[in-house]
């Protein structure tokens, strides 16, 4: 329905009458805190300048470009944690969908991981597996597992009996049932684990770091800490906000693609391309 | 939590029988001691290092030698709990009521909403090391990063809670003439009780890693510093024993909180409500 909606110029009109009240309240509540540091209501020592945060920032990303090696540390080690945790528990998640007993005997394991915070393996992991990348991936492993494992299993096993019935009437097999009833009506439950995971894998990777590590932007992060640079260290949890926003949209992004038939608009999309791509076959 | 997983959709909605539970309980208890006795084996043999990977005999020692023996665990878990408590009840009321306020005010939401997208994608224990250099080593930044940690869930969740007011039943309030106080206080904040209870539960847990993380970092008491300091000196037996001591203060902490889960959202839970219905029936005959 091209015509119902409003043009494209409109459209960027709107978003940016919209945009500018924020705009303009982030401004005057950053002039603010610099008019309360510049005079004194707030120590400069323990909350710094927003001017001061700017500069870091140019610094860091800019004149000396320091961060962008600690950056892609974090972020790779963030990914890779994220990759293997979420490969073990999809497939978990998977045999315990498929076999009650395997289930049975592998759940309670699954519980004891997840009521022992995660973080406190930290020191053990990185005595495993050294000081280097491999301590901060195992460590966002361990962390994202759990909610991706708990999230695809509740997926797979929650099973609408009509359209069970429906798919045995139409004389579909066990593995057809389970790749195009159970696997698609999962995937919307295991996306909602999968992103907290990316969270969480995060979280361990900066963790880690904090514990043991040469590079990468937790150790950034607290040595300007410890060198009472506050606003570098601001700058620098930014970059952590970039990356976890990064790690964050990507998802969304491949939720909206994947599970295209939950949005209206994409699921138009996509039946669009269907329509098209069948016309084609027909030769019309 | 595994019993309502297990019962899948073949089974009868009673569960399996008595002699059923026990034999597979055997089984249970049947798998986790050939593991062990495996792993303890392996040790023996050599194929593992018990240097890096202990014994399930030492750890067991360990929990004998840090509880009775030496009796150091007490003090350092005490510390690390009664800062988790602190920094949980702070944190959590201020994200309750702050996430009512924003979440009862329609321009406060809209104007705070880029910041809480930005706040939550941000991993909020990152900020660990940032306070500790500004509040200084103690107590109070400890606290500082678990209220942090605290705030967040509770004030998604009941902002989350308070927005999805039944249309209906607000409109019943409203054409009954009760107050704003009173929609508020009989309508919109009970029926976000379940919501905010399960951002409580997230809040607990996160509260508990948060301690860990701020004592890594200061290294001076509480559990979190005992395991570095264990691990520091290749003790791994008595730094597991530590992790398995949160592991059951982490269970004691979910039973708990759905044990508090029960008695304060009593109408989601069957027997909940029949105490209360019950209790209420005594008042109105007296």
């Amino acid at each position: 329905m091209p015509d119902s909606r409003p043009s494209r110029g409109y459209r960027f009109l709107d978003a940016m009458v919209r945009f500018v009240p924020h705009l303009v309240l982030l401004i005057v509540l950053l002039c603010l805190w610099e008019a309360a540091v510049a005079t004194g209501m707030i120590t400069s020592i323990m909350i710094p300048r927003p001017s001061a945060i700017g500069g870091a920032i140019v610094e860091l990303y800019v004149t000396k470009g320091t961060i962008y090696k600690h950056f892609f540390i974090t972020l790779t080690e963030a990914v890779v944690g994220f990759c293997i945790g979420a490969a073990i528990a999809v497939s978990l998640a998977v045999c315990s969908s498929l076999s009650d007993v395997f289930k049975r005997y592998v759940i309670p394991y699954a519980v004891v991981l997840n009521v022992t915070p995660g973080i406190a393996l930290t020191p053990v992991v990185i005595a495993w597996f050294g000081y280097g990348m491999g301590s901060k991936m195992a460590l966002a492993a361990i962390l994202c597992f759990f909610p991706i494992f708990v999230n695809t299993l509740t997926g797979l096993v929650q099973i609408d009996e009509d359209r069970e019935e429906l798919f045995k009437s139409l004389g579909a097999n066990n593995t057809q049932i389970f790749t195009k009833m159970r696997v698609p009506a999962a995937l919307p439950l295991m996306f909602a684990g999968l992103k907290i995971g990316l969270t969480t894998a995060l979280i361990g990777a900066v963790v880690a770091e904090f514990a043991q590590a040469t590079d990468g932007v937790g150790v950034l992060m607290s040595r300007f800490s410890f060198q009472l640079n506050m606003a570098a260290s601001i700058a620098t949890l930014l970059s952590m906000t970039v990356i976890g926003l990064l790690l964050f949209y990507t998802m969304e992004f491949l939720d909206d693609r994947i599970v295209f038939w939950r949005r209206e608009s994409r699921r138009a999309a996509a039946s669009r391309a269907r329509a098209r791509s069948w016309q084609s076959q027909i030769g019309k | 939590m595994a019993e309502a997983a297990q019962s899948g959709p073949t089974k009868a909605s009673a569960g399996p029988s008595r002699s059923l539970r026990n034999r597979r309980l055997m089984t249970h208890a049947g798998i986790f001691l050939t593991l062990i006795i495996a792993w303890e084996l392996a040790s023996r043999a050599g194929w593992l290092d018990p240097l890096f990977y202990p014994r399930p005999s030492n750890i067991l020692n360990s929990f004998w030698l840090i509880y009775f023996k030496n009796g150091n665990v007490w003090e350092h878990l005490g510390v690390t709990m009664s800062l988790v408590f602190m920094g949980f009840v702070g944190g959590s009321i201020l994200g309750i009521v702050l996430g009512s306020l924003v979440g009862l005010n329609g321009l406060v939401r809209r104007f705070l909403k880029p910041y809480v997208i930005v706040l939550e994608a941000t991993p909020r224990i990152a900020v660990a090391p940032l306070l500790i250099a500004a509040l200084g080593f103690g107590a109070t930044s400890k606290i500082a990063i678990i209220m942090l940690v605290c705030f967040f869930a509770p004030f998604i969740n009941t902002l989350s809670g308070v927005m999805n007011v039944n249309a209906e039943k607000l409109e019943l309030f409203r054409s009954l003439g009760a107050s704003k106080w009173q929609i508020l206080r009989k309508l919109v904040l009970p029926d976000a009780v379940p919501i905010i209870m399960a951002g409580e539960r997230l809040a607990l847990t996160a509260a508990l890693s948060g301690a860990l993380v701020a004592e890594f970092i200061q290294r001076d008491q509480g559990i979190g510093s005992l395991i570095l300091v264990y691990t520091r000196n290749l003790n791994m037996a008595s730094s597991f024993a530590c992790i398995f001591t949160l592991t059951i203060l982490g269970f004691l902490i979910f039973r708990g909180m759905e044990l508090v889960d029960q008695y304060i959202a009593f109408w989601k839970y069957e027997a909940g409500r029949e105490r209360v219905s019950a209790k209420r029936r005594r008042a109105m005959r007296s």
